[in-house]
């Protein structure tokens, strides 16, 4: 019993917190959180270059489409050019080959 | 090492320059075309691959009747080199002009269709086509009139009935009846 009660006694018994354990506390806490924002900061700038990244590549793309269309067009324009070149040439050959088998016919 | 670089390099090109050669079998401007365009007060030059025609056919509206044919109809085709010289009067260029680009596009391929030539005002118009097992594979036209020239080069398989589908563009609905109204002329005669 007496034995018992030496332990309690001990146990109980204030006794002074290791030096700088407050210290290594506080450390450890701002340990934590610097750890916890730095890594909060980084995947801020992973979020930060990801959208920068998604918004240049799909600027890129709108740009090389709209390019594309731009090229497209003025394609399309000068098939239609060519083919209206083409299609004055054959008219006005077509109108003097009546004009002479009109003339030859009268 | 280095000769063994450039042998890879000359067999490299020596592959590919059929290659290219089939990419484009548009020709060359002619040598004349750069001094009629230096004559002429405006130009307008057309130059087409089968790329490029693959290309344009993919923007035209297949909606629009025209724009449909016209898809159809340059979708096979392997080229269109169309030049068109205007001039602020008559006399800015020679028959000998004519006859130089008549022979730079004129290879024993070609066929005369038109040759219709109009004495007192000294129009002309030749019109060739190139037939491969009696089908046409290429046009050429050749137009003159005093104050303008105009070139046409279509190569690939042309269909006239796809031709004639083209109403909506001024003659070249026209164009379809060619065929029929040179064989109607070569029967009574006619000397164009």
């Amino acid at each position: 019993m007496d034995e018992f009660e030496r332990e309690l006694r001990q146990a109980f018994e204030r006794r002074p917190a290791p030096p700088g354990l407050k210290r290594r506390l506080m450390e450890q806490r701002n340990r934590g959180r610097t750890q916890r924002l730095h890594r909060r900061v980084v995947w801020g700038e992973r979020l930060a270059a990801s959208v920068v990244l998604a918004g240049v590549l799909g600027g890129a793309l709108v740009w090389r489409h709209a390019k594309e269309v731009r090229k497209g067009q003025a394609a399309r324009e000068q098939v239609l050019t060519a083919l209206r070149i083409t299609s004055h040439a054959l008219h006005d050959m077509n109108a003097r080959l009546a004009a002479r088998n009109s003339a030859s016919q009268e | 090492m280095k000769h063994r670089i450039a042998i890879f390099v000359l067999g490299a090109a020596a592959m590919a320059a059929p290659l290219l050669a089939q990419n484009s079998p548009l020709p060359l401007p002619a040598p004349v075309e750069k001094e009629l365009a230096a004559r002429a007060t405006n130009v307008t030059e057309v130059t087409l691959d089968k790329n490029m025609l693959g290309f344009a056919a993919k923007f035209m509206n297949g909606k629009d009747k025209d724009e449909a044919a016209t898809r159809q109809l340059i979708e096979g085709l392997d080229g269109i080199y169309v030049r068109d010289y205007e001039f602020d009067k008559p006399g800015q260029y020679s028959m000998v002009d004519i006859e130089q680009l008549r022979k730079y596009f004129e290879t024993s391929e070609w066929s005369p269709m038109v040759r219709e030539r109009e004495r007192k005002t000294g129009e002309s118009t030749d019109v060739m086509v190139k037939l491969v097992n009696g089908e046409t594979h290429g046009m050429f036209i050749l137009d003159a009139e005093p104050k303008e020239l105009s070139i046409v080069l279509i190569l690939g398989p042309i269909r006239m009935d796809q031709l004639g589908a083209l109403k909506g563009l001024g003659g070249l609905g026209a164009l379809g009846n060619i065929q029929s109204d040179t064989k109607s002329k070569d029967k009574t005669g006619g000397d164009h």
